[in-house]
C-alpha cells in the first residue's frame, strides 16, 4: 500500500481536550489494523474548516472527512485507508473560497529574483504586448476584462488609459501609487514585497500604451523593504534589458524611478501624489483637469494603484475575456481584503468579486474570535463606512458597498463584535482624519475637527440630542464641499455609524451608558459581593489603588479614585466585577 | 546579468516550473520579518550546515496567513509540501531534524490556508 498521511484537527472551538481522544482513538484503531507503518497520523494547527467539529484529511487521496464521531473512526480506517473507498456520509465537499490571481506568485516565488518571475511566468504579457500589440489593442482588452481602479472609487482602467494615449504630447507619466495608508489595510505592501515584478510589468504596459516613456513608483517612506525589493527589480530589469532603450529589442523605451512619500495620507490622493512628486506640498487641487490630461509636470499621466497594475500582467496574458468571467457583472476579477479586527484568521484573502461578506469573515477568516456575536464590518478606512451584520449576506461589489454606505476602498475589512464601541470607532477614524487632513480647504479643515469635538463629547457622557443633527449637517457639508477625496470621505464612518446604530449613539447621550463598554467616561466598576470569593486578586492589581478592603469583609471600587482601566474586571476569575 | 531576449521569456512553461524535490521556502515580508523569520531563515541555514543536511533554504514574499507568521513551507520528496506556521528557532531545528531527516510530519504546526 502507498504511503498515506492523516490530517487531523477539532475545528470546534470550544472543545480543548478532544482532540487528543480522537487521537489516540486513530492510533489504536491503526495499530489493531497494522496500518502505523504505512500511515502517518499528523495533529494538525489549521485545516481550513470551522465549527465543523472533528475533521481528517486523508493525504494522498485529499479526501476530507468533517463531524467525525466517536464511532466513525474504525469504520474510517478500515475503509477509506484500507479500502480506498469513500465514505459519502463524512465527505465534506467544501472548496476554497480564495482565488489567487493578483496574489498568485506571492510567498511563492523568491520576490528578489527576476529568474523566478520569469520561470514563473512572468514577462510574458510583456512580449505579447511588444510583438503583437498595439496600444488601441491593448485599451480594448482592459475595456473587454472589466477591470475597475483597485485604489478604491473603482474607475475604469481603459478609460483612464484611453484618456491619456489620446492626449498629444510628446511627454507622458505612468505613476504606481503606493502610498497606501488606511489604517489596517497592506494589500499594497504585500504585492511590493512579495511580487515586485508584475507591478512593473504592468507599468511598463501601461508605459507602451499611453505612449510613456518614463514612470514614477510612489512608495511611502514607511515601507522599507518595499522599496528595497522594488529598487532590486528595476535594477535588475534594467540590466536584463527590460527597462530602457528598446525594449526586448523593439523601438519602446521606458525607465521607472521610486519616490518616496513622507508620510502624509493625504498623498494617496492623485492631486496631491503629483505636487509631491513635483517636489511641491503635498495639497490637492480641484479637478478637471484631470491628471489623464493635466498631470504630473502638466503632462498627461495615469495613476494607478499597485493592485491595478499588478492585475495587467494576468490580464494581458489570458485576454480581457478570460479576465471578466470572474466575477460580477460590474466588478470583473479579483480583489485582496486585509482581513483584520476580531476575526480568528486575520491576514491577506483574494477572492473572486462577488463573494459574500460572511464567506469571507466565516469561512475564510474562521469566525470572531471567542465566538462572539460579529456586529459590524468595517471597509474602506478612514474613507468607508460599517455595514451591520444584517447585510453580512451582500455580495462583494463596487456597487454593493457602496449602496450601503461604504466603499470597497483599497481593501481593509475589520471585523466588529459587541465590545466595540461604535462611536469610538467613529471617533477614532475621525482623529484619523483630522490629524491628516491637509488644512488647504475649509470643509475639512474645520468640519472634521467639529465632528471630533461632538463624537468626544458624546463618548464623554455630555452629549444632547440635537448634536445628531448637527453630526449629520456637518458630514453632508464635508461630503459636498470638500476639495479632495479625503474631506468627501472623512464623514463617511460617522453618517454609516448613525445610519445604522443611531440607537447607539442614544444609548451614549441620552442613558449615558456605553453598551460595549469602550468608552471610559460613561462606565463604572463595581464588585458583586454575592460572587466575590474575596481573594484580593483585583486591588493587588489595581493600578491607582482605587480597590480597597480586607479578605474578611470583601472589596469596593471607589469611583473617584478609579481610572477605568479595567484590570480588575479582567484578572477577576469568577466574575465578580461588574462592568456598566 | 546577461540581456533577456524575447525568446528566453516566451519558451518558459509556467506549468512545467520545478523548483526541485527538496527545498524550503521562508516567507521574508514585513510581517514575516516583524514575528521573527530572519531569525528562523539564518537558523535553518546554519543548522542544516551544521547538520550536514542538504535542502535548499530560499525566500519569499506573504501567503496571507499572517496571523500565524512566520511560515515556512517545507518541500520533501516522498511526503506533501506542508506549510508550517509560527515556526520559532527551535521548531526550525525540529523541522531539519524531524521533517527534512527523518521524513515524519510535526504536530501541532501545520496550516491548511484555503
Amino acid at each position: 500500500m502507498e504511503k498515506k498521511i492523516i490530517y487531523i484537527r477539532d475545528t470546534d472551538s470550544a472543545q480543548k481536550e478532544r482532540i487528543n481522544d480522537y487521537f489516540t482513538l486513530f492510533s489504536n484503531e491503526l495499530r489493531d489494523a497494522n496500518l502505523l507503518e504505512q500511515v502517518q497520523l499528523v495533529k494538525v494547527a489549521d485545516i481550513g474548516l470551522y465549527e465543523k467539529g472533528v475533521a481528517v484529511k486523508i493525504i494522498p487521496e485529499n479526501i476530507v472527512y468533517s463531524g467525525i464521531k466517536t464511532t466513525d473512526v474504525k469504520e474510517i480506517v478500515e475503509e477509506t485507508i484500507r479500502g480506498g473507498k469513500i465514505i459519502k456520509d463524512l465527505l465534506c465537499g467544501k472548496k476554497s473560497k480564495q482565488l489567487r490571481a493578483v496574489l498568485k506568485n506571492c510567498g511563492y516565488i523568491d520576490p528578489e529574483s527576476l529568474e523566478d518571475y520569469i520561470a514563473a511566468g512572468g514577462y510574458k504579457a510583456l512580449v505579447k504586448v511588444l510583438t503583437e500589440m498595439k496600444p488601441e489593442a491593448v485599451v480594448e482588452e482592459l475595456k473587454k476584462s472589466g477591470l475597475r481602479g483597485r485604489g478604491g472609487a473603482g474607475y475604469p482602467t481603459w478609460m483612464k488609459w484611453n484618456f491619456a494615449r489620446g492626449m498629444n504630447s510628446p511627454e507622458k507619466y505612468v505613476i504606481c501609487n503606493g502610498d497606501e495608508g488606511d489604517p489596517g489595510a497592506y494589500m499594497d505592501r504585500s504585492v511590493l514585497e512579495g511580487d515586485p515584478h508584475s507591478v512593473l510589468e504592468g507599468m511598463i504596459i501601461a508605459g507602451y500604451t499611453i505612449g510613456s516613456t518614463k514612470g514614477y513608483f510612489y512608495i511611502r517612506a514607511e515601507y522599507p523593504l518595499a522599496v528595497e525589493r522594488v529598487q532590486k527589480a528595476i535594477d535588475q530589469a534594467t540590466s536584463a534589458g527590460l527597462l530602457g532603450n528598446n525594449i526586448l529589442g523593439s523601438n519602446f523605451n521606458f525607465e521607472l524611478e521610486i519616490r518616496l512619500g513622507a508620510g502624509a495620507f493625504v498623498c494617496g490622493e492623485e492631486t496631491s501624489l503629483i505636487a509631491s512628486i513635483e517636489g511641491k506640498r503635498g495639497t490637492p487641487h480641484p479637478r478637471p483637469p484631470y491628471p489623464s490630461v493635466k498631470g504630473l509636470w502638466g503632462k498627461p499621466t495615469i495613476i494607478n494603484n499597485v493592485e491595478t497594475l499588478a492585475n495587467i500582467p494576468l490580464l494581458i496574458a489570458g485576454g480581457g475575456t478570460k479576465f471578466a468571467s470572474v466575477g460580477t457583472e460590474k466588478s470583473k476579477g479579483t480583489k485582496v481584503f486585509a482581513l483584520t479586527g476580531k476575526v480568528k484568521n486575520s491576514g491577506l484573502v483574494e477572492v473572486p468579486m462577488g463573494i459574500t461578506l460572511r464567506e469571507i469573515v466565516y469561512d475564510i477568516g474562521g469566525g470572531i474570535i471567542n465566538n462572539r456575536d460579529i456586529k459590524a464590518i468595517q471597509t474602506g478606512g478612514p474613507s468607508g463606512g460599517v455595514i451591520p451584520q444584517e447585510f453580512l449576506d451582500t455580495p462583494v461589489d463596487y456597487e454593493n458597498l457602496g449602496k450601503l454606505g461604504s466603499i470597497m476602498g483599497s481593501g481593509g475589512m475589520i471585523a466588529i463584535d459587541d465590545t466595540d464601541c461604535l462611536v469610538d470607532l467613529a471617533k477614532f477614524y475621525l482623529e484619523f482624519c483630522v490629524d491628516e487632513s491637509c488644512g488647504k480647504c475649509a470643509p475639512c479643515r474645520l468640519g472634521g475637527y467639529q465632528l471630533l469635538q461632538i463624537l468626544k463629547k458624546i463618548s464623554g457622557g455630555n452629549g444632547e440630542l440635537e448634536d445628531l443633527n448637527r453630526l449629520k449637517k456637518i458630514s453632508y457639508a464635508m461630503q459636498k464641499a470638500s476639495l479632495c477625496g479625503l474631506g468627501q470621505s472623512a464623514s463617511n464612518p460617522v453618517f454609516s455609524t448613525i445610519r445604522y446604530f443611531e440607537e447607539e449613539y442614544k444609548r451614549h447621550i441620552v442613558d449615558k451608558k456605553c453598551p460595549a463598554g469602550k468608552c471610559k467616561a460613561l462606565i463604572s466598576f463595581k464588585v458583586i459581593s454575592e460572587k466575590c470569593k474575596k481573594c484580593g486578586l483585583c486591588m493587588k492589581n489595581c493600578p491607582a489603588n482605587a480597590i480597597t478592603g480586607s479578605r474578611e469583609a470583601g472589596y469596593i471600587v471607589d469611583s473617584q479614585k478609579c481610572i477605568k482601566c479595567g484590570v480588575c474586571f479582567d484578572v477577576c476569575k469568577f466574575k465578580a466585577v461588574m462592568k456598566e | 546579468m546577461k540581456k533577456i531576449t524575447k525568446e528566453d521569456i516566451e519558451k518558459v512553461d509556467p506549468s512545467k516550473k520545478d523548483l526541485g524535490k527538496n527545498w524550503i521556502k521562508v516567507g521574508m515580508s514585513t510581517c514575516g520579518v516583524a514575528a521573527g523569520a530572519d531569525e528562523v531563515y539564518a537558523a535553518l541555514i546554519d543548522e542544516a550546515k551544521k547538520r550536514n543536511i542538504e535542502i535548499d533554504i530560499r525566500k519569499c514574499g506573504c501567503q496571507g496567513a499572517c496571523s500565524v507568521e512566520p511560515l515556512v513551507e517545507v518541500n520533501v520528496e516522498g511526503l506533501p509540501k506542508v506549510l508550517y506556521g509560527r515556526v520559532t528557532k527551535d521548531v526550525a531545528v525540529t523541522i531539519l531534524e524531524r521533517h527534512v531527516r527523518n521524513k515524519k510530519l510535526l504536530h501541532d504546526y501545520i496550516f491548511e490556508i484555503n
